[in-house]
């Protein structure tokens, strides 16, 4: 048997024992153990060093709270840093580490801080490493010199840099009634609700619901409170209508009664089960919420109250009571309330020896003098503990005479011998998740805490989290909340009976005794007593500076120990109520929140491709593919040994010089239909379409409201009320939410529908000379020569059995025609057309090739329509209709849109016959060392083998009256600098002669 | 946050495109009141309380709605169809 | 039209559609995914206040009268119908062609007929676990009372829209543009992994 395990008691599970290190060596504990609770029956009590002074710690609390037992839970390569050894349950093969130590947890070269302690104080890093360099030894400069060692000796665990493998998911639930809580309340909530037939979940943070009733040792309904819990989660269990999350912690409640919470769910497991993730993100959309999420015991603040056996009351009985475990065999307590003469018992009861209970309070109630004697435990009413004595374990504590009204200390210090000191400062509720929803707390002056807000949202609070502590009110408050959620009325059934300790749950108003030596507020973070008023001598009177400067409750645990001391000492330094200081607002998380479950299936998994009908053939046949957007298109097809530049160079000089086809199955298409479809596309292009014929295509551009350039693209007139609109790739869901946007909100009297039918059309575009000749060859029910298919034409036919549209029309100054097929046809027609071409020397081309194309040729993408230019800045001014009003027509002459200095889109050739950047500057007056002046910038860059030169659009100054005129590149990022000429930006074919054919 | 689409029921806010300031008023098409049309495209109100908002249901109906929201509490108090004729039927 | 018989079309899911059990399966398949490959995936629309009529010519041509209400919907062994937006309807049949059967009747005073059967693709989850796994990719509710059978549903999964049918008390169709397909089909599968899946 280990030191500590008591013979009996516990709800562990004796029989099975579980194998774990811990900072190396091997420990064993039993089912049912947390990683504290095993440790400690091991005799272990130093469990980590302090954030700051490094000072040796042991364990606080029993749960979720726990400020100073941090651990880094390792698996495999995967470290998970700052975990709470109170909630790591243990398994075979756990291996845990202590943190911020060097080079271990006894001997920690760190601990040297402590011997600074006065100059490690609130505002130590501001005073010393902010403002200008005076001297060596300040200022921001110095900070930079220390960075690296402070780094390393302040702080917690030590992050992973390995990828981590785990699978995490998100869930989505819907729930009449969410019971936060597992506790009397919670399980009373919960079931009540569930028997009004409503859909519930009980979620609670720990492995086994119950929450108090599993140690509390009270007696319900004449069994133990444990059984009673077991009872009552089986028969929620049972029902269909429930849904249990154990090791869920609902972290965060958002607008709507929309909840996010944490499930963890294979921790504590060796393996995960096949697919089964490690944690789950649940967001939870709940009619009502019951937050039963009960309470928190606060430390006291007295000199040495850090020691390694310095625990909080409940703790300790929860350690007996639920682990078998005792964390100490002389005990004293040092209280301001009754809850702590319960622990005593509870712990004598177990075999521990109780030396004393210090009572702040001299008018201790008989009740409790009688639950001391049955403990037979010394009673020292109307004093306080002012030391603890030890190293890194307790040996004994010095206690005065001490007057709760006053604070002062009294009479000569006397020594007692302890093993172990348990302290309770009285009860706050855990109002996180109600401080969330919204609304301040409100102090309550008996219970010396701040009760939930009035609810802002649609919760309902029952228990200990309304300020009502004990398991009888929980109860009965458990079943209204449940009932009142679920819409039912209240019952007249009698309540489970409970048989408890009595005890008034109203503290003194003592939070800390004023004695020499570090009396620690916040454990985790290293804050003091004297730190806050040192903050307050400094001039931070409002709580919100307070908690920055200090950092007092901004460690991992948010301040759940701290938070309320810590307004105390402040709120007396002012010389105000606490009320009048008031209090922080709580935020989410809850607690920490692995990044993995936030991310969920998105990491990883689930970053969607769009995949073009062709994809796998463009895979098989040697393409090199390009992310655009959530695209994939081929960006070369690269022969062995090619560079981009070549396999793009050959795949365009191969498409002017006979014939290249490319996948444009990711342009956008938008099916406009309707009885007002024609009056649509006039409202929203620049130029008409209500004149265009059926059978025939158009290239239209269209503005925004502010009269600068959308998006362009070529619309077909397929029927009388019926086009098919095309858009550039990346705009595609713009434009679609731009139609449907004045289809609803501004022109609903017009008869038109909107559908986006990009994924139903497989296109692919066939140019160059040849490009006639492959069609003539394969398309089969309609003839394809210049009478039929006129440029912007459009036919019906078929390719290897399958129907397809064909509209004559280029982007790459060819003479070229688009194929479109059904997207299941895609990859037929696509082999059939390349299988024809073969013949004629037809090669595939890639993005590389096509943007290539489109430079020599001049058109614009997305690279000049960048929501800066107007249509005349990019020469586009000839498709604006003078015959009729259109989206952006009434803004797009104002002063600023039609001045002679914008941008506009000229031609650039580098004369030193390099590669120019796309982003580079383009300057009168070439400055490496100063680079100034700019005319504008390159938005496309290419090698054009039609010129054999290096070229690109740019957009500049003045743009048509520089044409002819030389300049210089200026890209000092690159260090690109080099003579240019500005050109016109139609660089190949300007008339059009190629594709008009 | 929840939106209640008139056609879809409660979803979840991610699920919506916020689509600008409901009290916009575009001038008449052929208007060059640059007035006019400087205020409907450029001029909001930014009221801290409850404000007219356009939203589209964009990943579910893709209807547009007309939402007035509490710009201090994000409380929904109403979301009617921006079209108007298509009768908000209760849901199946 | 005369009708000739179309060769095959390729599905967007070919390489990832492994049939068989897959994932944690040893102790029994929770859910069954498919392809289920329509024939004719249709959307009709209506203009305000001829929605009546729409769902008149609907119930002539394919046999199949809709609910009332937003979202409401029907299935046969062979074809469905569902509301999935104001006015608008999804039409599914087994077979091809059906485009053409509605050609004629839905006059321009109706509304309009717009064919999606190649650029939307059908995908089955059925099983008991079937509401489960939905729950991972979609915020809506797959309760029975709060999605009934026959119903249909707009929403979304990141940026994968998605039209959603219950087709089966714990059966969902789930419609997806055609070029996400196999990113859905592949996370589909990955999110099935954990209750047991089986292609068919």
């Amino acid at each position: 048997m280990s030191p500590r395990r008591a013979e009996t008691g516990g709800r562990i599970d004796r029989l099975r024992t579980i194998r774990f290190t811990f900072d190396g060596a091997p420990y064993t504990g039993h089912a049912g153990d947390t990683l504290a609770s095993a440790l400690l029956a091991n005799g272990v009590t130093l469990f980590g060093r302090s954030f700051k002074y490094h000072r040796p710690r042991g364990l606080l609390a029993a749960g979720v709270e726990e400020p100073n037992a941090l651990v880094t839970v390792l698996r495999g390569e995967v470290r998970e840093p700052n975990i709470a050894a109170t909630m790591v349950e243990i398994y075979d093969g756990l291996v845990a580490d202590s943190q911020n130590r060097t080079p271990s947890l006894a001997w920690d070269i760190g601990a040297m801080n402590q011997l600074g302690g006065k100059i490690l104080s609130a505002g130590f890093y501001y005073k010393t490493f902010m403002g200008p360099v005076i001297g060596p030894l300040k200022g921001t400069r110095f900070w930079m010199f220390c960075e690296h060692f402070i780094r390393r000796a302040a702080g917690l665990g030590k992050a992973g840099t390995a990828p981590d493998p785990a699978r995490y998911e998100r869930m989505n639930a819907f729930c009449d009634v969410l019971v936060v809580g597992s506790g009397p309340a919670g399980l009373m909530a919960a079931k009540a609700a569930a028997d009004q037939g409503a859909r519930v979940i009980l979620a609670d943070l720990e492995a086994n619901f119950g929450g108090s009733a599993n140690w509390s040792g009270e007696t319900i309904d004449g069994m133990p409170a444990a059984d009673w819990t077991q009872r009552m989660v089986g028969q929620l269990e049972g029902n269909d209508n429930v849904r249990l999350l154990p090791r869920t912690t609902v972290w965060g409640y958002y607008d709507g009664n929309t909840l996010a919470a944490l499930e963890r769910v294979t921790d504590h497991k060796e393996a995960p089960a096949k697919g089964e993730p490690r944690q789950r993100y649940w967001a939870i959309r709940a009619g009502t919420v019951v937050l039963a999420t009960g309470s928190f015991e606060r430390p006291l603040v007295f000199p040495g109250n850090d020691r390694p056996g310095v625990m909080l009351a409940h703790a300790a009985e929860r350690y007996v009571n639920e682990y078998g475990v005792l964390p100490g065999q002389r005990i004293a307590l040092f209280t301001n309330n009754d809850s702590a003469y319960r622990s005593a018992f509870a712990l004598k009861k177990a075999g521990a020896a109780i030396v004393a209970i210090v009572d702040v309070r001299s008018d201790v109630s008989n009740e409790m003098r009688r639950l001391a004697s049955e403990a037979e435990a010394e009673l020292l009413a109307g004093h306080a503990v002012v030391a603890t004595e030890g190293g890194k374990a307790l040996t004994g504590l010095k206690v005065q005479r001490f007057d709760a009204r006053s604070g002062a200390l009294s009479g000569d210090e006397r020594s007692i011998h302890a093993d172990s000191l348990l302290m309770s400062g009285g009860w706050s509720p855990t109002i996180h998740l109600a401080s969330q929803a919204g609304a301040k707390a409100e102090w309550d002056p008996a219970r010396q805490a701040f009760l939930p807000p009035k609810p802002t949202q649609r919760w309902i609070g029952a228990g200990a989290f309304t300020g009502s502590f004990s398991t009888a009110e929980a109860i009965a408050e458990g079943r209204a909340a449940g009932l009142q959620a679920a819409g039912g009325t209240a019952s007249s059934a009698p309540l489970p009976i409970v048989e408890a300790a009595p005890g008034d749950p109203d503290p003194a108003p003592v939070f800390e005794i004023k004695a020499k030596g570090k009396s620690f507020v916040d454990f985790q973070h290293d804050v003091t007593a004297e730190d806050v008023r040192l903050a307050h001598r400094e001039g931070f009177v409002s709580v919100e500076h307070l908690k920055r400067y200090t950092t007092l409750g901004m460690a991992t645990d948010q301040g759940k120990n701290s938070n309320l001391p810590g307004l105390a000492i402040m709120a007396e330094a002012l010389g105000k109520s606490i009320p009048e200081v008031g209090t922080t607002r709580f935020r989410p998380p809850y607690t920490a929140v692995s990044i993995g479950s936030l991310a969920a299936e998105r990491f990883g998994d689930l970053k969607p491709e769009r995949l073009t009908p062709m994809h796998d053939w463009h895979i098989a046949n040697g393409a090199t593919m390009y992310s655009a957007g959530l695209w994939y298109r081929p960006m070369i097809y690269g022969l062995a040994g090619e560079t981009v530049e070549q396999a793009y160079v050959r795949e365009a000089k191969a498409t002017r010089e006979s014939a290249g086809i490319v996948d444009v199955s990711t342009l956008g298409k938008i099916a406009v239909q309707g009885l007002d479809a024609a009056e649509f596309l006039d409202r929203v292009y620049t130029n008409m379409f209500s004149t265009l014929a059926v059978g025939k295509a158009r290239y239209g551009l269209m503005l925004r409201e502010d009269g600068l350039a959308f998006d362009d693209g070529t619309t077909w007139r397929l029927g009388d009320q019926e086009f098919l609109m095309t858009t550039t790739t990346a705009n595609a869901g713009k434009v679609m939410q731009h139609l449907e946007y004045f289809l609803d909100v501004i022109w609903p009297e017009l008869k038109v529908t909107v559908t986006s039918v990009t994924d139903e059309w497989a296109g692919a575009a066939i140019g160059g000379p040849k490009a006639r000749a492959i069609l003539a060859a394969c398309v089969t029910g309609t003839a394809v020569d210049n009478a039929t298919l006129p440029f912007m034409g459009i036919v019906h036919g078929q390719i290897a059995g399958v129907p397809v549209m064909i509209c004559r029309l280029s982007f790459s100054g060819e003479m070229a025609f688009e194929v479109y097929s059904g997207a299941g046809y895609g990859t037929r027609v696509w082999e059939a057309l390349i299988e024809a071409g073969t013949p004629f020397g037809l090669v595939t081309y890639g993005l590389e090739a096509l943007g290539t194309m489109r430079i020599e040729k001049g058109h614009v993408t997305g690279a000049e329509i960048d929501g800066r230019t107007t249509a005349r800045d990019l020469h586009l001014d000839w498709m604006l209709s003078k015959k009729k009003p259109f989206i952006g027509s009434a803004m797009m002459d104002r002063e600023g849109l039609v001045a002679n200095d914008r941008l506009q889109l000229v031609g650039l050739i580098a004369l030193d016959n390099r590669p120019l950047n796309g982003g580079g500057h383009v300057v009168e007056k070439l400055d490496e060392a100063n680079p100034h002046d700019s005319l504008g910038h390159i938005t496309a860059c290419c090698y054009s083998p039609a010129l054999g030169k290096y070229i690109a659009l740019a957009l500049v100054e003045g743009g048509k009256a520089r044409h002819g005129t030389r300049a210089f590149v200026s890209d000092p990022l690159r260090n690109r600098f080099g003579p240019i000429e500005i050109v016109s930006n139609h660089f190949y074919d300007p008339d059009g002669s190629r594709m008009h054919g | 946050m929840l939106i209640t689409c008139p056609y879809c029921g409660p979803r979840d806010v991610i699920e919506f495109t916020y689509q600008g300031d409901g009290n916009r008023e575009r001038p008449q098409p052929a208007s060059q009141n640059l007035d006019a049309w400087n205020a409907y495209v450029y001029d909001r109100l930014n009221p801290a309380g409850d404000h007219n908002e356009i939203w589209q249901h964009s990943g579910g109906c893709r209807a547009h709605l007309r939402v007035v929201r509490n710009t201090l509490t994000h409380e929904i108090r109403s979301t009617t169809f921006a079209r108007g004729g298509h009768k908000a039927e209760g849901r199946s | 039209m005369a009708e000739h018989q179309l060769p095959e079309r390729l599905s967007p899911l070919e390489p990832d559609y492994h049939l068989g059990s897959h994932g944690n399966f040893e102790h029994g398949v929770d859910v069954i995914l498919s392809e289920t490959r329509p024939g004719s995936i249709l959307q009709l629309a209506a203009w305000p206040g001829e929605e009546k009529r729409l769902i008149e010519v609907i119930r002539k041509v394919t046999g199949l009268a809709l609910p009332d209400g937003a979202g409401g919907g029907v299935s046969s062994s062979a074809r469905a119908v569902f509301g999935f937006a104001p006015g608008k309807f999804t039409v599914v049949d087994e077979a091809e062609g059906l485009a053409a059967a509605f050609a004629g009747v839905i006059t321009p005073a109706i509304g309009t007929l717009t064919d999606l059967s190649h650029g939307r693709t059908a995908m089955r989850i059925a099983g008991p676990k079937a509401e489960w796994v939905m729950a991972k990719f979609f915020a809506i509710d797959f309760a029975l009372p709060a999605f009934p059978l026959g119903a249909g549903r707009s929403t979304n999964h990141h940026d994968i829209f998605a039209q959603i049918q219950r087709s089966g008390a714990d059966q969902f169709d789930i419609y997806v543009f055609r070029s996400f397909a196999r990113s859905f089909w592949k996370a589909l599968c990955h999110a099935s992994e954990e209750v047991g899946y089986e292609v068919q």
